[in-house]
Formats: C-alpha cells, sequence, structure tokens
C-alpha cells in the first residue's frame, strides 16, 4: 500500500512547511490588536474557550497550514496564516492578581478565529 | 478452590485512550500502512531521545551570539546543528510531531514557562519525551491561570517585578525556553555549560545553576524495613 497523501507531500520538507506559499496573505501583522472570535466548534478545534472574545496583540506570525477544525477532517486544500497572540493574564482573568498586571500568556490562531481590536 | 489458581490481572485498568492506539495500530498493521517491525522500530527511536541535544542548543547559544540568532530566529535549522533533524527518520516529521521549533528566550524582564492545555505538544526530537507531570489534567488546567502558584510548587519564585509569560502549545509550532546563563559560570566550556541546561529549566519551571547537573548522584534512602540477610 502506498503512503497517505500526507505523507507524500510533506516529505523532504516537513509540516507546517509542505503548506508554504498555499494561503491568500495573512491580514494580520505583528502589532495588530486582535479578539479572538467565539466561531462554533462542533466537532473538533484547538481554539481554547479562555482566549474567547479575548482581545490580545499579534506577537509572532507563525506559518502556513489547514486549520485544524479542516485539517481533523482532512480537507487541506485552503491553508491559513497562524499567528501567535499575546494577552495579558488580568484579559483573561478577571482574578488574576494585581501586583502581577504585568503577566501575559501566548497561545496561537488561525485566522478564522481573530478579528480586528 | 479452582478460583484461587487464575492468574492476577496484569494491570488494574485499561484506558480507552490505550485500547484505542492498540487498535488503530493493528488496523494499520493489517491493512499494511506499516509493519510491525517498523512500528516497534519507531517505538525504539522514540524512547531513545532525550533532552541532551536541547541543552546543547543552549550551551551553544549562550557562547555563540550568531548561533544564538539563529535558534532564535529558525528553530530547526538551529537543531541541525546540535544533531537533530526534525525530518528524521520518517521524511516528514518525527513520529507524531510537527518540525516549527520556537525558541523562547529568557531575559532579565521575561520569564517563559511552556503547557500544552489540549494535551501534550511537545518538542520531543529535541528534548526526548514529555514528563509525566506535563500531561496531567493538574498542570495543564492550572498553569494558565495560576501561573505563579503552578512555578511556586515547583520551587521557583519568579520576583513580581518579572513578566512571567505562559506559552500555551496549541498548534504546530513546537517550544522550548532558552533560560539565562547564570553567574558563576564564566569561563565555562559548552561541555560544561550543557550539563546544568537541565530539561526542566528548557520548560521554564527551573533555572539552571552552576552546581545542579542533570547528571548529579541522587540521594541515597535506606529502607525503612530493609530485608534480613540481602
Amino acid at each position: 500500500m502506498s503512503r497517505g497523501h500526507h505523507a507524500e507531500k510533506a516529505t523532504g520538507k516537513g509540516d507546517p512547511q509542505c503548506f508554504r506559499g498555499e494561503a491568500p496573505a495573512p491580514k494580520f501583522k505583528v502589532g495588530d490588536r486582535v479578539r479572538i472570535r467565539d466561531l462554533p466548534d462542533i466537532f473538533y478545534t484547538r481554539c481554547q474557550v479562555y482566549t474567547r472574545g479575548a482581545e490580545g496583540v499579534v506577537a509572532v506570525v507563525t506559518h502556513e497550514s489547514p486549520a485544524p477544525e479542516d485539517e481533523a477532517w482532512d480537507n487541506v486544500d485552503e491553508p491559513e496564516w497562524f499567528y501567535i497572540v499575546r494577552f495579558k493574564q488580568k484579559e483573561l482573568w478577571p482574578e488574576y492578581p494585581d501586583v502581577y498586571e504585568n503577566d501575559t500568556l501566548q497561545t496561537e490562531f488561525s485566522e478564522r478565529w481573530l478579528e480586528s481590536a | 478452590m479452582a478460583d484461587k489458581h487464575k492468574p492476577a490481572p496484569m494491570v488494574d485498568e485499561v484506558s480507552d485512550f490505550e485500547v484505542l492506539e492498540v487498535a488503530v495500530r493493528e488496523l494499520a498493521i493489517e491493512k499494511g500502512l506499516f509493519s510491525a517491525e517498523d512500528h516497534r522500530r519507531f517505538a525504539e527511536f522514540a524512547h531513545s531521545i532525550g533532552p541532551l541535544p536541547a541543552a546543547r542548543l543552549v550551551a551553544k547559544s549562550w557562547l555563540d551570539p550568531e548561533f544564538k540568532k539563529l535558534a532564535l530566529e529558525d528553530g530547526f535549522t538551529a537543531s541541525k546543528e546540535v544533531g537533530i533533524d526534525w525530518l528524521n527518520p520518517t521524511g516528514f516529521g518525527t513520529p507524531s510531531d510537527y518540525c516549527d521549533l520556537r525558541v523562547l528566550e529568557n531575559t532579565p524582564s521575561v520569564h517563559h514557562v511552556v503547557v500544552c492545555t489540549l494535551c501534550s505538544c511537545y518538542p520531543r526530537p529535541i528534548l526526548g519525551h514529555s514528563p509525566e507531570w506535563y500531561r496531567t489534567p493538574n498542570y495543564r488546567r492550572r498553569l494558565v491561570r495560576w501561573p505563579r502558584q503552578v512555578l511556586s510548587e515547583f520551587g521557583l519564585q519568579i520576583p513580581s517585578d518579572v513578566e512571567v509569560r505562559v506559552e500555551d502549545s496549541n498548534q504546530k509550532c513546537r517550544f522550548m525556553v532558552m533560560p539565562m546563563r547564570p553567574e558563576g559560570t564564566e569561563d565555562w566550556s559548552e561541555d560544561q555549560l550543557a550539563e546544568i541546561v537541565t530539561r526542566d529549566c528548557m520548560l521554564g519551571v527551573a533555572l539552571p545553576h552552576p552546581d545542579r547537573k542533570a547528571d548529579d548522584k541522587r540521594p541515597v534512602h535506606k529502607a525503612a524495613n530493609p530485608v534480613h540477610g540481602h
């Protein structure tokens, strides 16, 4: 039996490198303020509930890849850009102590989860 | 009477995930996707990797500003200089890992710590298998919300004027922390420096110390009720 199409595409390049150049231009850049959208996620997602509706700043534009919500079903035809977003902890957890107001949390989203804030 | 001769069960409980792993593995072998020998080889490979290449990457970065720049910009390429090719042995990634390594640099004003709230994303090709606690719901749930309390349980107190930055690793990027070089290591060689960069330092739950090495002798505790004659 031959290897799956995923292995064939990624061999010699790696994943997510094998999706390079396949996404439309990134909508956001480092420093942009964004809000995390609260999209439906009936079957599969990697967008944590604790970030939904929160505002943060784009820290890194990482790579192109199909969104996990698509890739879980082997829909790999529409890769999008991914972003590491930095949040103030206070924005995520209202009870976070004021004395540690500089503390932050970073996590990553595919473009569909972000809107300008 | 016959019951007494039944063998005891070998384990008390088998989790759903263990059953799922066996089922998927056996199906894949039956369908010819890979052989039992391939599976054994990958398992043996996966269990043979450890955190030493990552420690080497940090030590090299402490000594060589050019290499440090590369490590921070392109972890995948920098890994090759410490003997780790993220594509090997499969050609498209080490078993079940992606190939985008991000190195997080600690500074006097920022301390990084890594978690995966979804399950256990971890830079295995360069750090080996994750510690058991890294995969527990306890660590995953609490670190994002109460990072300083969790770090203090590891014995690490971060001053309030230092930003604690939690990195929740939830997509294809893999993260390791580049701690700051501790005082008292001036004139040390790369080999000496690599010895004090332990796994926990590269997850952000500990800081390197000139007197602590990964292979230090462990304390020996005598048995409370020793078996006589042995």
